[in-house]
């Protein structure tokens, strides 16, 4: 299936190439257009509040994307989040620095001691790698337990400031949701334009085969750095730009369990590509909306959807609408 | 004389740990050396077993003995389930295999929860009384536990090294493909293998039941600390799990009584950073290919 699409799209990429370019550019000025008129025509809260997390939540799994497109999973993945929420809350609580500045300092201390933590822990492969960012995940929710008179420990911080842009406090839903829309542009453009540079090469490549992209003179630790730096910084930032939203924060806000919620929604949507964690943020996001009332079963429910996904659709969501697609635009080839 | 008492107090505490995260890491490191896969189910295992422990011996009280075999055997065959229809399907894709072990733990523990609420419970213990010698007195409850594994871990030994079952195992975790030539059926060894390792880590959890208590979430941190473990022993190496396990027991025992319990989990998890940094492949493990 994937073998013979790939050789359709090699022969018929000359005759084919207009259109292909068009109908993704035209399908993006409809979907963006509707993601900015859309909030203003609903005047129900709850489902703008639901959009900010959808968008937040998108940029968590782009980001992990971004660690996984070397051939690393991260699990300590929502303990970058939690670093980068804390920065940004304790800058804005103890020095009143500016949140939009907080969540630039927070993209930088994170990404920062992910090039630090990166420099020990990237040494380790595979296995050792996840079982790694697993403990340190756990290790950096202990010092915030712990650590009373900085981090308040299990009672939280309470009165977070809004983000607030020439004097106007993002403060209702509504506001953030194009704050956070606008983030989310600025994510997936860098991101994509970085796939498609010289490092995004480098990263396929790696991911591909280690030890052929080492052996072909590609420098491996380096570029793993540079991914685990530059995912575990958007997550921080996107962490501190969430907090300010919510405005509360304790060490329960971001744990394990999110890391897995990133881990299923990056799988679900499709690991390979960078439009798949977006997608499995927008389906799993509000999903367990629909299963309010039973304890316990949202995760239950994202656990069966991340192992059917795994069973049955390897390659996540993106493959089936790639599918699809595929079928739709060019007809059915000859053996 | 105080020092002695806090001394010997430690010292069994760090044992009675000790034991069962051995216990713990033997399984995990036993399934990660047969199948290279990364359980991170195996601490809902062991909470499976604490439940099935609890349940039989409080409801049906019965002898504790047969609440072992139960907890074991019932277990043991359900991971053999859960390996052959859920885990088999990603045997060439160790990352896959890794996650779809993640979903398997949050799907179980929510499920625990659904049908047992999340309110911890407390066992009754399975001996009272207290073995006094001296100036010191051991309670029987933290020597039974000690002494059964003991022997659980005697008999497991006994199994690798001794049966051909065992030795088929071995042959496996050593080069897959090798054993396959010699004809050993690889198939009925993986879940067999990933059986005994759960079923390992509920006696483990059936053990701990009257120590600690019986909750859906008790399975976090035996499994966290038998991570430790084999990152201290080495992925893969059964004897590198049982000094790792003992050793981090007396550690953690240790230090717990300097420090208070959250630091001594902190000092544990940077021990481990520090480990992986100077030997990778553990204290006992072997460098990877």
């Amino acid at each position: 299936m994937e073998g013979s699409s790939i050789a359709t799209m090699g022969r018929d990429e000359p005759r084919l190439a207009p259109r292909r370019r068009l109908l993704p550019a035209a399908v993006l000025v409809i979907v963006l257009a509707a993601a900015l008129i859309l909030p203003q025509l609903t005047s129900n809260q709850f489902y703008i509040h639901l959009a900010n997390l959808m968008l937040l939540n998108s940029i968590f799994a782009v980001s992990l994307g971004l660690i996984a497109s070397v051939g690393q999973i991260s699990l300590g993945h929502a303990a970058f989040v939690a670093a980068g929420a804390y920065v940004s809350a304790l800058a804005a609580l103890s020095f009143k620095l500016p949140p939009i500045l907080g969540i630039v300092l927070a993209g930088l201390v994170t990404g920062l001691a992910a090039v630090l933590l990166g420099k020990i822990l990237l040494r380790l492969r595979g296995v050792y790698f996840v079982l790694v960012t697993f403990l340190a995940g756990q290790v950096f929710t202990l010092i915030v337990l712990n650590w009373e008179s900085v981090t308040h420990g299990a009672n939280g911080l309470l009165g977070i400031p809004a983000i607030s842009i020439f004097g106007l406090p993002l403060s209702t839903r509504l506001r953030f949701y194009y704050f956070a829309l606008a983030a989310f542009i600025i994510v997936v453009t860098f991101v994509w334009a970085l796939m498609r540079s010289q490092y995004g090469r480098a990263f396929r490549s790696i991911a591909e085969n280690v030890r052929l992209a080492e052996s072909s003179g590609i420098d491996v630790s380096h570029y793993q750095i540079v991914a685990f730096a530059l995912g575990s910084g958007i997550a921080g930032a996107a962490g501190a730009a969430m907090v300010h939203y919510i405005r509360f924060l304790s060490p329960d806000s971001f744990t394990f369990n999110d890391s897995i919620a990133y881990i299923t929604m990056l799988v679900v949507g499709g690991r390979h590509t960078m439009i798949g964690g977006v997608l499995g943020a927008l389906f799993l996001t509000p999903l367990p909306e629909l299963f309010r009332g039973f304890v316990g079963a949202q995760h239950i429910i994202y656990g069966v959807i991340l192992l059917s996904v795994l069973l049955f659709i390897p390659n996540g969501l993106v493959s089936i609408g790639r599918s699809f697609f595929s079928k739709g635009s060019e007809p059915e080839t000859p053996k | 004389m105080d020092y002695s008492i806090l001394l010997a107090q430690a010292v069994l505490n760090g044992l009675v740990i000790g034991v069962m995260y051995m216990l713990m890491a033997v399984g995990f490191t036993l399934v990660f050396g047969i199948m290279r896969v990364v359980n991170f189910a195996h601490g809902e295992f062991y909470m499976l077993g604490a439940f099935t422990g609890f349940f039989t011996y409080v409801y049906w009280e019965i002898p504790f003995i047969v609440c072992l075999l139960i907890a074991a055997l019932t277990i043991g065959i359900l991971g053999m389930l859960v390996e052959r229809t859920l885990i088999q399907p990603f045997r060439s894709d160790e990352m896959s295999g890794m996650i779809a072990t993640l979903a398997i733990s949050v799907i179980i523990q929510n499920g625990a929860v659904l049908l047992w609420g999340p309110q911890p419970r407390a066992m009754p213990d399975i001996v009272t009384g207290t073995l006094a010698i001296g100036p010191f007195s051991f309670p029987w409850s933290r020597l039974v536990v000690i002494a059964a594994a003991a022997l659980i871990f005697t008999a497991f030994w006994l199994f690798m090294q001794r049966t051909r079952l065992g030795r088929a195992m071995r042959a496996v975790a050593q080069d897959t493909e090798t054993a396959l030539i010699q004809g050993i059926r690889v198939n009925y060894i993986y879940p067999l293998a990933f059986g005994m390792s759960v079923a390992l880590a509920a006696l483990a959890g059936a053990l701990m039941g009257p120590v600690f208590s019986v909750s859906p979430f008790v399975g976090l941190t035996p499994m966290l600390k038998a991570f430790v473990v084999v990152i201290l022993g080495g992925l893969g190496s059964v004897p590198g799990a049982v000094v790792g396990g003992l050793l981090l027991g007396m550690i953690e025992s240790f230090t717990a009584t300097i420090f208070g319990s959250l630091m001594s989990d902190i000092l544990q998890l940077l021990l481990v950073i520090l480990i992986l940094l100077v030997r990778p492949a553990g204290l006992l493990g072997q460098r990877e290919a």
